[in-house]
């Protein structure tokens, strides 16, 4: 955690926290008792390919979804316990920036409205002081007055993404969860959204979750990097850390395989292809959750779990990285 | 080598309430056996329509073959008729798409729908196409064919189901294989292998390939040539190395500008471009890209660029490129 002037100052701190789904073929296991403090104006990256819970555990820190084992503590302006009782004040705290800006904007309420709702939710203000903050919110991510009154279905993807983040930052949180915000967008359009995450993290001093699979991405923008393989974390790094000394056979995998610009360093790369695909979350055997496609998997990996310990500098859950 | 296929100034329009679209104007590009033809660009720049239209899966009405031809084997095959295009389908071009679930039929085991496709252009006996489908599920690499071939769809993964397409369009020895986004719904570690096995069978059977996309990091992995699109044209064509090295036109350029690479960090600010792409309801008159373009000159708001040689196998159009365009001598830049 070099080069980043974030106060050492625990925002968030994810103690054990395990989120389980009841279904028909047994217990699906999406989050499994993961340990994370996220600290206060840190880009936490978490990678990882679909169904490996990063999506949940987002919910989870959102108090969309109450853990089933664990608990969560936000250490913000006040210091609490996040549990039922308490989602209502601490959503004031913690926002969400969701995937599809097709799905997640209401084509029914206007632009303005769709800012409006959390703060007459949380009432703050009255309603001359909303109608201004809507406008400066909109100027705020690159987009004028005039755009409150129209409806989505007026905008494009990356306009609608824009929305979506002036509806986070509407009730002033500390803390947002950027729930893979530029995956459904053209590249031409991803950097705009990048660059305006980026420059209101540094105005409004903002801590953002930024979970994503574009591995290339997460690295430009995170200080940290979770990666996250069936419900487990296995590495957590700073991003230079994970990209510089890869520990994890997993995330040695998933890293191989992200393509690179570059036809040369294409055709140089060495690839590591990873047979087989994720196992289900229902009923996981013992053992570490890679060792049915871990290229180095033993009889050890089979019987019994590795914990997430201290590694040359990462945390990282594997029998077979030297603890040096 | 032989030429597979050639498309030359094909404009495709589609009829709408509001008016005429014309997501595709004037495309020509041409594909030798063997080859990987990257088509990359925006949503809504016309790629998958062009793909589309080379296998005339688009409804018509409401949409158009304007003006062009395409020749697929020698033969043109834009007056060819739908009775005529079920036998070129599957036999000298198919496709595989984006997303593998809604193109195999949910009802089906997956083995009897590849049996379908082998016996509606082969002449083949029951149980011979049933080997022959159990062979292409092999040349795939899914395992344990003979149980797998009695599934249903829904009990394969992503993977497996792209894999199930491929080895459906690859049925016939196609000539042609057009790939519609094939990795965009699927993991980096799953694309990795779908991309390692588009590959191997180009290897093995000489197929032409046309991958589109708008992953440049795949394009980089795979193709021969990349052609650029933008608001319905090509603006810029060539060979991967040198589109990804001396990238000539300013929407290449800053698309490649857009990416962040593994080195950089948040102190280099990411290149962005502003603006959106023009309506294709109303096409500008001159280079699409002139509004959202940093070097755009009056003329390239006036009049559509033609193509320019900017070095061999490499053609862009743009007016920085011709000779008496100022900033040529400090290399366009």
């Amino acid at each position: 955690m070099e080069n980043k002037n974030f106060d050492v100052n625990k925002l968030l701190e994810i103690q054990d926290v395990s989120k389980h789904f009841r279904v028909s073929e047994g217990i699906l296991k999406a989050v499994n008792h993961v340990k994370l403090d996220i600290y206060k104006g840190e880009t936490l990256g978490l990678v990882g390919e679909s169904g490996c819970g990063k999506s949940t555990l987002g919910k989870v820190l959102m108090g969309i979804y109450m853990p089933t084992e664990g608990k969560l503590v936000y250490h913000g302006k006040k210091e609490m316990e996040i549990n039922k009782k308490t989602h209502f004040e601490y959503s004031k705290m913690a926002q969400i920036i969701f995937q599809d800006p097709y799905s997640s904007l209401d084509p029914r309420m206007t632009v303005g409205s769709i800012i409006e709702e959390g703060m007459i939710i949380h009432k703050m203000y009255d309603k001359k002081r909303r109608q201004e903050r809507v406008y400066e919110l909109l100027e705020l991510v690159g987009l004028n007055k005039e755009h409150a009154n129209r409806f989505p279905h007026e905008f494009s993807g990356g306009q609608r993404q824009r929305i979506g983040i002036a509806r986070a930052l509407a009730i002033e949180p500390e803390f947002i969860v950027c729930d893979e915000p530029i995956s459904a967008l053209d590249v031409s359009i991803q950097s705009q959204i990048i660059n305006l995450l980026h420059d209101l993290q540094k105005k409004l001093n903002l801590t953002y979750l930024f979970i994503a699979h574009d591995l290339n991405i997460v690295k430009y923008i995170s200080d940290r990097i979770a990666v996250m393989y069936l419900g487990n974390i296995v590495e957590l790094a700073s991003s230079k850390d994970l990209y510089e000394n890869t520990l994890h056979p997993y995330s040695q995998a998933l890293l191989s395989a992200v393509p690179i610009p570059d036809p040369d360093k294409e055709a140089q790369k060495q690839r590591q292809i990873l047979t087989g695909d994720v196992p289900s979350p229902i009923n996981t055997p013992k053992g570490c959750p890679f060792a049915g496609r871990c290229p180095r998997a033993t009889d050890i990996c089979r019987q019994e779990k590795p914990v997430l310990e201290m590694k040359q500098g990462h945390l990282v859950a594997c029998h077979h990285v030297e603890s040096r | 080598m032989n030429k597979v296929l050639e498309v030359n100034d094909l404009h495709v329009s589609f009829d709408t309430y509001a008016g005429e679209v014309k997501a595709v104007r004037g495309v020509t590009f041409e594909l030798h056996e063997g080859e990987v033809l990257a088509i990359v660009g925006e949503s809504g720049c016309g790629k998958s329509v062009t793909a589309q239209t080379i296998m005339k899966l688009n409804p018509m009405p409401p949409a158009r073959i304007v003006s062009g031809e395409i020749q697929l084997a020698g033969k043109n095959i834009v007056k060819a008729t739908e009775k005529e295009m079920m036998n070129i389908r599957g036999k000298d071009v198919s496709m595989i798409f984006q997303d593998p679930m809604t193109c195999l039929n949910p009802t089906m085991q997956v083995g009897k729908q590849l049996t379908e496709a082998i016996r509606h252009h082969q002449n083949l006996s029951k149980e011979a196409a049933h080997k022959e489908a159990l062979r292409l599920l092999e040349l795939v690499n899914i395992p344990n064919v003979k149980q797998r071939a009695k599934q249903y769809p829904h009990e394969f993964s992503g993977g497996m189901r792209q894999r199930v397409m491929i080895a459906m369009a690859l049925s016939c020895a196609p000539k042609l294989l057009i790939a519609d986004e094939p990795t965009t719904a699927l993991d980096v570690t799953i694309q990795a292998q779908i991309m390692d096995l588009l590959q191997e069978i180009k290897e093995k059977t000489n197929t032409a390939i046309i991958l589109i996309t708008h992953d440049l990091g795949v394009v980089a992995s795979m193709a021969d040539r990349v052609a650029v699109m933008y608001a319905g044209k090509v603006v810029e064509t060539g060979t991967a190395e040198e589109i990804f090295y001396r990238p000539s036109h300013p929407y290449t350029r800053a698309l490649l500008k857009s990416l962040p690479t593994v080195e950089m960090d948040r102190s280099v600010r990411l290149v962005s471009i502003a603006g959106t792409p023009p309506d294709l309801l109303n096409p500008p008159v001159g280079c699409p890209f002139a509004s959202r373009c940093e070097h755009a000159m009056k003329i390239c708001i006036e009049e559509m660029p033609p193509q320019f040689d900017p070095s061999d196998n490499h053609q862009a159009a743009c007016w920085l490129l011709h000779e008496d365009c100022p900033s040529k001598k400090d290399g366009g830049e």
